[in-house]
């Protein structure tokens, strides 16, 4: 029997997504893209902007249709704000946190329908949905059984990230054999006013390091060579445990020293980090280890203090430029990536050019930039959406503009020079492999050898664009 | 429900007919003065934030809520009878005062009406701090707490009526008035408030890094 999983949204629901499929898997099911074959239909939802929403709302009121003429079961978890959460109810068969998870054999079953885990959810060995290998002490929520409240609004919790550490007992199922994400944080305490992710994921909540260590340490011995460490304020790890567990920083460290004494070559990165939280340790630490990719994704949003402001960012343009300025003292040959919102609530001409200037002065080498929408359940959400579409499109322009003037100044001066990469797949161009350097910046080489995937190799760069390069193999 | 959470609510005090201050047992939470708190009913789906109005020090835990128009949980809480259980998460937030500046420096706390809470909190935390603080209403009677600040520290400045310290708005009374440049500011309240202020601080030479704010939505 089948399942099909939908999973919308950022790397974390892809992240998640890996979990379910492992506990789906133990119960006997087989993935599938078709739909059509499934029994069990599935979401991994996101609340970040409206239209993902909207496409859980589309694909339950298809799934309730396909009711009349087979027998499944629909779930939704992920990302859900409280008040899509009781419409959901009342939508799909199962509506539960992430949190809940290792509970799900239990949720199916008590539902009642002939399934593989109908019929054989009592002899699921729920340790082996544990990673076998990780000691962490017991986790007696794990082996004990809960009444569950299926479809009811108590499923949903208040804090909806709270008992994520047994979600995290969950041995994922990679989709790659080579790049992995470990969660490492889940939740978020920043209350930025564009965001609905502390109502839908709820308070800040670091896995144990032990755990984390364990994790990367079996993904190493098994041969992967990239790892993100995940979280919504990733470098926020730890402070939640008020001095019982290690802080970020410590985490990157032991992994630094992991680094140089296993064997195996893999690069480290994480993502994403909170400028509030981005302490120069941090910086010092990824220049003290090889295995610590030398690339910072640091989401600005803004280059102008006001809006900084209004966006509740918790950090200044001057704290900004002074991570910028450490990371390019310390760690010369970084990339640095970033995420922009232009046209927010209120954004006048003046602020968006304090953008720009922004853009100019850090030099990205990538910004993914959005054009503001109204997130539903995020504090701006009350307020007017009073940018013209036509003008956040400009600026979103413009600032594509600024982005490739730098990027590929900082391309150019790869030509002719020897580059390590992690070769990720075909090309779109035929006989072409892709990568991507240890800097994220996309190569292709010419090769047809498909033993190449998932191994580093060294290429001279002999030409670039804005947003790629392109070497060949030595 | 996580019953660690919960916490009775023990007086609801009706400031005005749409202010209302909610003390509940403080059951060994620690939080820092300045920090919010997520509140809402037990069992109930809905939370909102708000800034915790009482001191570090004292047994139970306030904040001050203002009903909101067309707000749902400021609405349910305002019902909410002595004996019933709030649900907390937190504390959270960083507009919190470095412990090594309470006593060496001066501090001018900025707030339009029920950003009043967090400095009502600092004085309580520290109440031999050297403060000013201009509060920012319309009517006198949405003063929230002034009896708690010392006379001479505090100025409400009234924009609807000519009662209260000064008739105006807060940026009025910033403008006209001097700021010394070692002084560390904390603003709370709207954000066009803060915006405004924000500017006129930097105009009178305070650095950005003595301008600390939280805006309230």
């Amino acid at each position: 029997m089948k399942y099909h999983l939908i999973s919308l949204g950022c790397q974390m629901n892809l992240s998640d997504a890996e979990r379910v499929n492992t506990v789906l898997g133990q119960m006997g099911f087989s993935q599938t893209d078709d739909e059509n074959q499934a029994s069990i239909l599935g979401v991994i939802a996101c609340s970040v902007r409206q239209k993902a929403i909207d496409k859980v709302y589309a694909r339950i009121a298809k799934w309730n249709k396909m009711k009349n003429r087979k027998t499944l079961i629909t779930f939704v978890s992920g990302c859900i704000l409280p008040s899509d959460n009781e419409r959901f109810l009342k939508l799909f068969d199962l509506v539960f946190p992430m949190s809940d998870l290792p509970q799900f054999p239990e949720m199916i079953s008590q539902y009642g329908i002939v399934t593989p885990a109908g019929l054989n959810h009592q002899n699921i060995d729920r340790e082996t949905l544990k990673q076998s290998e990780i000691k962490t002490g017991p986790k007696q929520s794990i082996v004990q059984l809960q009444t569950i409240h299926v479809n009811k609004p108590e499923s949903f919790k208040l804090n909806p990230g709270k008992n994520i550490e047994h979600f995290w007992d969950v041995e994922p199922t990679h989709t790659s054999d080579f790049d992995a994400f470990i969660p490492i944080q889940n939740g978020c305490d920043k209350f930025c006013t564009f965001c609905a992710v502390p109502y839908t994921r709820g308070r800040e909540v670091s896995r144990s390091s032990i755990e984390i260590m364990n994790e990367l340490k079996i993904l190493i011995e098994n041969g992967y060579k990239s790892i993100t460490l995940l979280g919504q304020n990733v470098n926020s790890y730890g402070l939640d445990k008020k001095g019982e567990e290690i802080t970020f920083p410590d985490l990157l460290r032991q992994i630094g020293e992991y680094g140089n004494l296993a064997g195996n070559e893999f690069w480290v990165y994480f993502t994403s980090p909170h400028p509030r939280d981005m302490t120069d340790e941090v910086i010092e630490v990824i220049s003290q280890y090889k295995c610590l990719a030398k690339q910072i994704h640091l989401p600005v949003q803004s280059g102008d203090d006001h809006v900084l402001l209004r966006m509740n960012r918790k950090h200044s343009m001057e704290k900004y430029r002074q991570i910028i300025h450490t990371i390019r003292r310390l760690i010369p040959e970084a990339t640095i990536f970033t995420d922009i919102i232009v046209g927010f609530t209120g954004e006048t001409a003046e602020q968006f050019e304090n953008t720009r200037k922004a853009m100019e002065e850090f030099e990205f080498n990538m910004a993914y930039i959005a054009q503001y929408s109204v997130r539903p359940g995020a504090a701006s959400s009350r307020w007017e959406d009073d940018v013209l579409k036509e003008t956040k499109k400009n600026r979103y322009h413009i600032l594509t503009e600024e982005l490739t003037k730098h990027s590929i100044k900082f391309n150019n001066r790869l030509i002719e020079n020897t580059v390590r990469v992690l070769v990720r797949g075909l090309d779109r161009k035929d006989g072409y492999l892709s990568a991507l350097t240890e800097g994220k910046i996309v190569v292709r080489f010419k090769s047809e050898d498909k033993n190449l995937i998932g191994n580093f190799v060294d290429l001279t760069i002999k030409s670039a664009t804005p947003l790629s390069i392109e070497g060949i193999l030595i | 429900m996580n019953k660690d959470n919960l916490h009775e609510l023990l007086s609801v005090t009706n400031l005005t007919d749409s202010a209302y201050i909610l003390r509940m047992s403080r059951r060994g939470l620690k939080f820092k003065t300045g920090q919010h708190i997520l509140l809402g009913k037990a069992g109930s789906i809905h939370n909102r934030e708000y800034s915790i109005y009482s001191g570090e020090n004292e047994d139970f835990i306030e904040v001050l809520v203002k009903e909101v128009e067309d707000g749902l949980v400021s609405k349910q809480l305002k019902k909410s009878k002595p004996g019933e259980q709030m649900q907390i998460e937190g504390p959270l937030g960083f507009f919190i005062i470095e412990s090594d500046l309470v006593q060496t420096s001066k501090f001018l706390f900025i707030a339009t009406g029920s950003g009043i809470a967090p400095f009502h909190s600092f004085i309580k935390s520290y109440p031999t701090m050297d403060y000013k603080v201009i509060h920012g209403i319309r009517y006198e009677n949405e003063s929230y707490g002034k009896q708690d600040f010392e006379k001479s520290r505090y100025i409400a400045c009234t924009s609807g009526e000519k009662k209260g310290d000064f008739h105006g708005r807060v940026t009025d009374y910033i403008k006209q008035n001097p700021v010394s440049t070692d002084t560390h500011c904390f603003l709370c309240g709207n954000f066009d408030m803060i915006h405004e202020v924000f500017d006129l601080l930097e105009l009178k030479s305070i650095p950005p890094d003595q301008i600390h704010a939280e805006v309230y939505f």
